[in-house]
């Protein structure tokens, strides 16, 4: 496997992360254009714990996930008493002030005779530890994978158990839930919290590929597609999100033939999907007849 | 299996970092078809030139680095030592973030933000400081 395939597999993964974390709110009925945010909060934290402190990266990647399940919870406190549109423009602000937070954030060291840490606008570089160890692409690309595994092990459980039922009750009817007993608030907290902390791992993990990261890494751009994953690939179930990350990415690849026009191509090609199969490719109808099917 | 991750886990983590880090410039000139530019890379160590290393060359645009990338191509040994030759096509003229994955006497990516434009590249310059290599 060579350079570019093992980047856009990794690619995938990575995005796969953020995809998974918008899908989670979808369910509970909240669309994020935020999530982009706490996938910067990983980046950054993460970032510093390894190339300052010099932790290894699975501890940089357990932190940055509770620093970004924490913000996440603190950002759904005030947005979460919104609905629909007003929830989706409160969770872009909120987005766009942490990277502009980022563009402010100065925290530099000396580690071996270079200054190493966020710089503002000019960015993070030296995340290295994953070079530094020796880690070829292809182990990255494992570690990865793997644990985008363990993340859809754990939704599919979810998704089975009285949780999920729970989930999709709140995101079908809020009223209705809470009139059975369900706390709706308490829920969509525990999701926000827990999309942020998704989001985050995924963002620690690109900013080791990376070895940089800027804040404009982390703009509306990103928080659209994240968005477009989970609703391209569909709703119905947690690979959903998954294969909108192949299709993303997989028409993105293949439609270099357009050169600089293929973000309008790829554009259009969404449009239409959107149009016939509103709820994604992966949509709940689909995914009943795949279960009837096959079980 | 806990015990072999957590093994491997400290392994990785024990392993000591490399001292001296590569350094990166580049120079580009536009060639005949659009978009397309010849890139000379020069590899550097502790200030000396660095031959023989094994030099991938890709680009993102920084605010879109899905949507706008450029795959990964090798390079080829330069006139002279620590010198690369690679042909870069853009997509489109703007800034871009060139990726080198180096590979051989080190195992290093760095990232250069460099301007292109109808008359080559030059380094990004923002808030009046140049990004550190």
């Amino acid at each position: 496997m060579d350079d570019y395939v093992t980047g856009v597999l990794t690619n995938i993964g990575l995005f796969s992360f953020l995809a998974l974390s918008a899908y989670l709110l979808l369910i509970a009925g909240e669309m994020s254009f935020g999530q982009q945010a706490f996938f910067g909060v990983g980046a950054y934290s993460g970032g510093i714990l390894t190339a300052i402190y010099g932790l290894p990266l699975p501890v940089a990647a357990l932190v940055a996930m509770l620093l970004g399940s924490l913000c996440a919870f603190l950002v759904g406190l005030p947005t979460l008493r919104l609905r629909g549109l007003y929830f989706a423009m409160a969770t872009l602000a909120a987005a766009e002030m942490a990277r502009i937070l980022f563009e402010l954030f100065r925290f530099q060291r000396q580690i071996g005779g270079e200054l190493v840490g966020p710089d503002g606008t000019q960015g993070f570089r030296g995340i290295r530890w994953v070079f530094e160890r020796g880690v070829e692409p292809a182990g990255y690309l494992a570690l990865v994978w793997g644990l985008l595994l363990i993340a859809l092990v754990v939704f599919l459980l979810m998704e089975r158990s009285r949780l999920g039922a729970t989930l999709r009750a709140i995101g079908e009817d809020p009223d209705l839930a809470r009139s059975c007993g369900i706390s709706v608030e308490r829920f969509k907290l525990g999701v926000a919290a827990a999309a942020g902390a998704l989001a985050a791992l995924g963002g620690v993990l690109f900013a080791h590929h990376n070895t940089y990261i800027e804040p404009r890494n982390f703009d509306i751009m990103l928080g659209v597609h994240s968005l477009a994953y989970a609703l391209i690939g569909g709703l119905g179930t947690a690979f959903g999100p998954l294969l909108g990350v192949m299709v993303d990415l997989g028409v993105l690849e293949g439609s270099r033939v357009f050169q600089g026009y293929r973000m309008i191509a790829f554009g259009g090609l969404v449009a239409i999907l959107l149009i016939f199969r509103p709820r994604g490719l992966l949509d709940e109808k689909v995914v009943h007849w795949l279960r009837a099917r096959f079980s | 299996m806990a015990k072999s991750a957590l093994f491997l886990i400290l392994a990785l983590a024990s392993l000591p970092a490399s001292a001296q880090r590569a350094q990166a410039e580049l120079a580009c000139t536009p060639s005949n078809t659009d978009f397309a530019y010849h890139c000379v890379v020069r590899l550097s160590r502790g200030g000396q030139p660095l031959p023989g290393a094994d030099v991938s060359v890709g680009a993102d645009m920084p605010s879109m680095p899905m949507a706008h990338n450029v795959r990964p191509v090798k390079a080829k040994p330069g006139k002279a030592p620590g010198e690369y030759q690679a042909r870069l096509d853009l997509e489109m003229l703007g800034e871009w973030a060139v990726k080198l994955r180096l590979r051989g006497p080190v195992n290093d990516q760095l990232i250069l933000h460099y301007d292109f434009d109808e008359k080559g590249a030059r380094p990004v310059i923002r808030s009046g400081r140049l990004p550190r290599k």
